[in-house]
C-alpha cells in the first residue's frame, strides 16, 4: 500500500489532496447535520433499531427524508417525473424481491421475470380466458400464488445444485416460458398478448399511490426479514454453505424459503405492472432482459441491503426514462450498461452502500484520519 | 417416410456440430478459470457482425469471403482474450461479480452493434454458395450447410489433437480438472487462461459466421444459440469438451426432429424436458466433475 | 456407555478405498485419538460421521440411533459438531455474529431465535476468545481462528465433539493452552474424538487411541499400549509409501 502512494505521480498527488479537502468539508457539513437530526434518530433506533438496524442523523435524514419525497412526489414532480417514479416502484418491487433470493444467497437467478411474468399472464388469462369481469380479490390473489408455484417449480429441482448451474437453469427457464406462450396462443394471446386487463386508475396522480403503496410495504417486509435471522442464515449460505450446514441448519431449506419470499413479492410485482399497462405480452412482461434489469438495479445500488436494490431501480429508471430521455435508445442503453459495468468492477458493493458508510463516517464527531 | 429420416440425419449432424463449437468454447472457459462466460454469446455475433462489415459488397473493403472468414475469426478470438486481459483477470476471484459483469459486457456490445448496424437483420455473403438436391433424400442442402459440418469437426479435431497430444494442450486440460494440482505441478495459469479464451473466441467466431449465414445476422443473434449451449453444456456436464460434443447431437438432433414434425413454435421446450430428466438423474450431467452438493 | 458406534464402515472414492471396513467405538466421556499417517483415512471417517460424505458401507450410530444417512445439519442437530481442519468463518461476519450463528434454530420462521448476548460472550469465553466478540474473523491471528472454530462447535452444543487437527500451526504455549481447553470441556461432560497426524502431544490428552494405516484400522489401546507398538512405529517410519 505504502510502496503505490511512493510511486504515486505529482498528477494524482494532487487529486487526493483535492479529494482529502472536499473530505474534510463534507466531514464539516455532516458534523453539522447530523446532531440536528440525531434526537430524532435516536428515537427511531429506540423503537425499530432492533428490527431494522440503528443509524445516525445522517442516515436517518436519507431514509426519511427520500420517504417524504417519494410520498409527497404528487405536489412538487412534474408530469413526467411522476409517471417515471410510478414505473420506479414497480421495479424497485422487482429489485428488491430479487435480492433477497439472490442477492442474498449468491444463488443468482436469472430467472426472475418468469414470476413476475407469471403473476401477470395469470391476472390476464383469468381474464381474458374465464370472466371478463372477474374481481380483483379474486385475480391478485391467485396471481400471487401462481408466482409462488412456479418459484417453487423452478427452485424444487435446482436448488441443490450449485450456484453456476442454478444460473444456467435459471437462464434457461425464461427462455422456455417465453417460447410457451406461442404454441397456446389461444390462451395467452402468443405474441401480441392480451389487451383486456382492467387498469387500476386512469387518473396518473392516484395511479402513483397505487404502486407507491404496495412497494413500501414490500421494502419495509423484506428489510424486516433481512435484518433478522434469515437474512443472516442466507447472507451465511452465500459466503459458506457448509458452514451453515454445520451450524446445524438446513441450507436447502432456507434456500427454498428465499424463494418463497422472493416470489410472493415478485407476484405482487408482477401483478402491479399487468394493472398498470392494463394488458401483457412477452416482450414487455417475460423476455430474459427483464431479469438482467432487476440484477442491473440491484447492483447498482448494492447487492444483499434491500434498500440498495430500491434505491438502484429508482436511479436506473430515472436514467432511463427521464434523464436520458432525448437520446436514441441504443445510446441510452450503451450509457445504462457502461456505468453498471463501472459499478461492478470498481465499486461491487454498489453505490447506495456506499452512500450509507459514507454518511455514517461523515456522521462521526471529530474523527481525523 | 425414410426421406425424412435421412433428411433430419443430415439437418441435425450440421447444426450440432456449430452447437458443440459453442458449447466448447463456453464449457472451457468455465472449466479453466470457474467464469461463466455469459459474453460468449456476444462473440458468436461479435463475428457474424465483422464478416459482414469486411465482406459486404456494399461496404468499403468487400473482401474475399474466405479472408474476411479468416479474419473474422481473429477478431472474435482477439476481443476474447481482451474481455479476459482488460476485464475478467482483475475481478475473477468473485464468481458473482464477473458472472454479472460478462451478462452486462454481452449486452453493451449488443447496444453498440445496434447503434452501428441497427436491428434489422443482414445476409452474409456466403462463403461457398449454392446447394445441392438430395433426390432420394428429397431435400436441399445449402454448401454452406456443408461447409459448417466440415469446418467445426475439423476445429474440434484439432482442439482434441491439441489438448491431448501436446503439452501445451495438456496443461489446459490439466487445468480444468484441478487447478491448484496444475498450479503445484508448474503450469502457468495466466498462461493456459490466455490460450482458452483466445480458442473459445476463435470458436465462437466461427459459429458466428455460419449461423450468420445459414440464419441472419442480427445483434440480438447470440440468444437462442447461448440458451442451447447452456442447455448442452448442463447435459454433457459442465467443464467437459466430450461432454459437450455428445450433448450437442443430442440437443441438435432433438431440436431438428421437433421442427420437423411439431413446427418451429415447440422449439427448444422438449429439450428442456430433456435438461429436466438429466437434473433430476444425472445432476452432475453426462460427463460432468460433481458439482451437486448434499 | 457407548455414545458412538462406528460398524463396518468403507468409504471409497472410484476405486479407491479410503476407508476400508473399519469399526470403534467411543464411550461418554471420553476423549478418543484418532491417529495416523497423512492420508490414512482420519479425515475421511469424520466426513463420513458428519454426512458431508455418504458412506459405501456400513453403519455410524449415535447415542443408538442409526445416523448413517442423516444429512449434515441433522447430524449436528443430534449432538454431533465438528472442528474441521481448515479454518472456514464467514468473514463479513465479526466473531460474536460466526458464533451466534451456530445457535440459530434450525426454522424458516424463527426470526429471532439464537443465543443471546451473553450466551455468545460465553461460548467465546470457554476457549478465550471473549475480548475478540467484535473483530472481524481476517484480523485475527491464527491460533485465535482455529478458537474461533472450536467455539462455533461448542455453540451448537454438542454432546461428542470432533477435532480434526486441532492443534496443527500452534506454537507450544497455544497448544497447551488448548489442551487445557478440551480438558475443562471434559468435565463440562462432552465427549471428544480427536484426530492428528502427530501422536506426541496428544497422548497425554486421550485416554485411548484408535490408529488408521492406509484406510484400515491397525489397532486400538491406551496411549502407551499404541505408542510402544511395533506395526504403529513401522506403520508412521513406513508412511511415506503412497497405497
Amino acid at each position: 500500500m505504502s510502496s503505490e502512494t511512493d510511486r504515486s505521480t505529482g498528477s494524482t498527488r494532487v487529486l487526493g489532496d483535492t479529494w482529502r479537502s472536499v473530505d474534510d468539508g463534507l466531514r464539516s457539513v455532516g458534523n453539522r447535520i447530523n446532531p440536528v437530526f440525531q434526537p430524532l434518530a435516536d428515537g427511531y433506533n429506540r423503537l425499530f433499531g432492533a428490527y431494522f438496524g440503528e443509524m445516525n442523523g445522517l442516515q436517518f435524514l436519507l431514509i426519511f427524508g427520500s420517504l417524504l419525497g417519494l410520498l409527497t412526489a404528487p405536489f412538487w414532480g412534474t408530469f413526467s417525473l411522476i409517471q417515471t417514479m410510478t414505473i420506479a416502484c414497480i421495479w424497485a418491487v422487482f429489485a428488491m424481491s430479487w435480492d433477497i433470493q439472490s442477492g442474498y444467497t449468491g444463488y443468482i437467478s436469472f430467472g426472475h421475470s418468469v414470476l413476475s411474468g407469471v403473476a401477470a399472464y395469470a391476472t390476464a388469462m383469468l381474464v381474458y380466458n374465464v370472466d371478463p369481469e372477474m374481481s380483483m380479490a379474486i385475480t391478485i390473489p391467485l396471481s400471487i400464488l401462481a408466482a409462488l408455484a412456479v418459484g417453487m417449480l423452478i427452485a424444487l429441482p435446482t436448488l441443490r445444485l450449485s450456484g453456476p448451474y442454478f444460473s444456467l437453469i435459471t437462464f434457461v427457464a425464461v427462455l422456455i416460458f417465453y417460447r410457451m406462450i406461442r404454441p397456446f396462443s389461444e390462451y395467452t394471446g402468443g405474441e401480441t398478448g392480451i389487451q383486456t386487463v382492467s387498469v387500476f386508475t386512469y387518473d396518473p396522480l392516484v395511479r402513483y399511490y397505487y404502486m407507491l403503496i404496495p412497494m413500501l410495504v414490500v421494502a419495509v417486509a423484506l428489510t424486516f426479514v433481512a435484518r433478522s435471522n434469515i437474512g443472516l442464515v442466507l447472507m451465511a449460505i452465500r459466503e459458506n454453505e457448509s458452514a451453515v450446514n454445520a451450524a446445524g441448519l438446513d441450507a436447502t431449506k432456507f434456500k427454498l424459503w428465499s424463494f418463497v419470499l422472493s416470489s410472493i413479492p415478485m407476484g405482487i410485482g408482477g401483478v402491479l405492472l399487468v394493472h398498470y399497462y392494463g394488458s401483457v405480452d412477452p416482450t414487455t412482461f417475460v423476455v430474459v432482459d427483464n431479469s438482467i434489469e432487476m440484477i442491473a438495479m440491484a447492483v447498482l445500488g448494492g447487492m444483499s441491503s434491500i434498500l440498495g436494490p430500491l434505491g438502484g431501480a429508482f436511479l436506473f429508471v430515472m436514467l432511463e426514462d427521464f434523464l436520458l430521455e432525448g437520446l436514441p435508445a441504443s445510446a441510452r442503453w450503451t450509457i445504462l450498461w457502461t456505468i453498471i459495468l463501472l459499478v461492478l468492477v470498481f465499486a461491487r458493493d454498489g453505490l447506495f452502500r456506499k452512500l450509507w458508510h459514507a454518511l455514517e463516517r461523515y456522521g462521526r464527531r471529530g474523527e481525523t484520519r | 417416410m425414410l426421406g425424412t429420416l435421412l433428411s433430419i440425419l443430415i439437418l441435425g449432424a450440421m447444426i450440432s456440430a456449430v452447437y458443440a463449437l459453442i458449447a466448447i468454447g463456453f464449457t472451457m472457459i468455465f472449466g479453466v478459470g470457474g467464469v461463466l462466460n455469459l459474453a460468449h454469446g456476444a462473440l458468436i455475433m461479435l463475428g457474424a457482425f465483422a464478416y459482414l462489415g469486411l465482406t459486404s459488397t456494399g461496404g468499403m473493403l468487400s473482401l474475399p469471403p474466405l479472408v474476411g472468414f479468416v479474419i473474422a475469426v481473429a477478431v472474435s478470438a482477439a476481443a476474447s482474450y481482451a474481455m479476459y486481459a482488460g476485464l475478467v483477470q482483475f475481478i475473477e476471484e468473485n464468481v458473482v461479480i464477473t458472472f454479472l459483469a460478462t451478462v452486462v459486457v454481452a449486452l453493451l456490445a449488443t447496444e453498440l452493434v445496434t447503434f452501428w448496424f441497427g436491428t434489422d437483420p443482414y445476409q452474409l455473403v456466403p462463403l461457398v454458395a449454392g446447394s445441392i438436391h438430395l433426390e432420394t433424400v428429397g431435400t436441399r442442402v445449402r454448401y454452406m450447410e456443408l461447409l459448417g459440418f466440415v469446418i467445426s469437426w475439423i476445429a474440434i479435431g484439432l482442439l482434441w489433437y491439441y489438448v491431448t497430444q501436446t503439452d501445451e494442450g495438456r496443461s489446459i486440460l490439466a487445468t480444468s480438472m484441478s487447478e491448484r494440482g496444475a498450479q503445484l505441478t508448474g503450469v502457468d495459469l495466466d498462461f493456459v487462461k490466455s490460450r482458452t479464451w483466445l480458442i473459445a473466441g476463435a470458436f465462437a467466431g466461427i459459429a458466428g459466421v455460419f449461423l450468420g449465414s445459414l440464419l441472419s445476422t442480427y445483434p440480438e443473434m447470440w440468444l437462442n444459440p447461448l440458451a442451447i449451449a447452456f442447455i448442452i453444456v448442463v447435459i454433457g456436464g459442465i467443464g467437459s469438451i466430450k461432454g459437450s460434443v455428445v450433448a450437442a447431437y443430442l440437443i441438435g438432433y432433438l431440436e431438428t426432429v421437433t421442427i420437423q414434425f411439431l413446427g418451429s413454435s415447440f422449439q427448444g421446450i422438449f429439450s428442456l424436458v430433456v435438461l429436466v430428466v438429466v437434473l433430476l438423474v444425472l445432476p452432475q450431467g453426462l460427463y460432468g466433475r460433481e458439482f451437486v452438493h448434499e | 456407555m457407548t455414545l458412538l458406534e462406528i460398524d463396518s464402515v468403507t468409504k471409497k472414492f472410484g476405486g479407491l478405498v479410503a476407508v476400508d471396513d473399519v469399526s470403534f467405538t467411543v464411550d461418554r466421556g471420553e476423549i478418543v485419538g484418532l491417529i495416523g499417517p497423512n492420508g490414512s483415512g482420519k479425515s475421511t471417517m469424520f466426513n463420513c460421521i458428519m454426512s458431508e460424505y455418504d458412506v459405501t458401507g456400513g453403519t455410524i450410530r449415535f447415542g443408538g440411533e442409526d445416523i448413517t444417512d442423516y444429512r449434515t445439519h441433522q447430524v449436528v442437530n443430534n449432538g454431533l459438531s465438528r472442528v474441521s481442519q481448515e479454518s472456514n468463518p464467514i468473514d463479513a461476519l465479526p466473531v460474536g455474529g460466526n458464533i451466534k450463528l451456530f445457535t440459530l434454530p434450525n426454522s424458516v420462521v424463527s426470526l429471532r431465535g439464537g443465543a443471546s448476548e451473553e450466551e455468545i460472550y460465553q461460548y467465546a469465553a470457554r476457549v478465550g476468545l471473549e475480548s475478540e466478540l467484535q473483530e472481524l474473523p481476517d484480523e485475527l491471528p491464527h491460533a485465535d481462528v482455529r478458537r474461533l472454530e472450536v467455539a462455533k462447535a461448542l455453540a451448537t452444543e454438542p454432546e461428542l465433539l470432533l477435532l480434526d487437527e486441532p492443534f496443527a500451526g500452534m506454537n507450544q504455549q497455544e497448544i497447551r493452552e488448548l489442551a487445557a481447553t478440551f480438558e475443562e470441556f471434559r468435565e463440562d461432560g462432552i465427549t471428544m474424538v480427536i484426530v492428528d497426524h502427530n501422536m506426541g502431544g496428544l497422548m497425554d490428552l486421550v485416554d485411548r487411541a484408535v490408529v488408521l494405516d492406509n484406510g484400515d484400522k491397525l489397532m486400538e489401546g491406551p496411549p502407551k499400549e499404541v505408542t510402544t507398538d511395533e506395526r504403529v512405529r513401522k506403520a508412521y517410519l513406513g508412511g511415506t509409501e503412497v497405497p
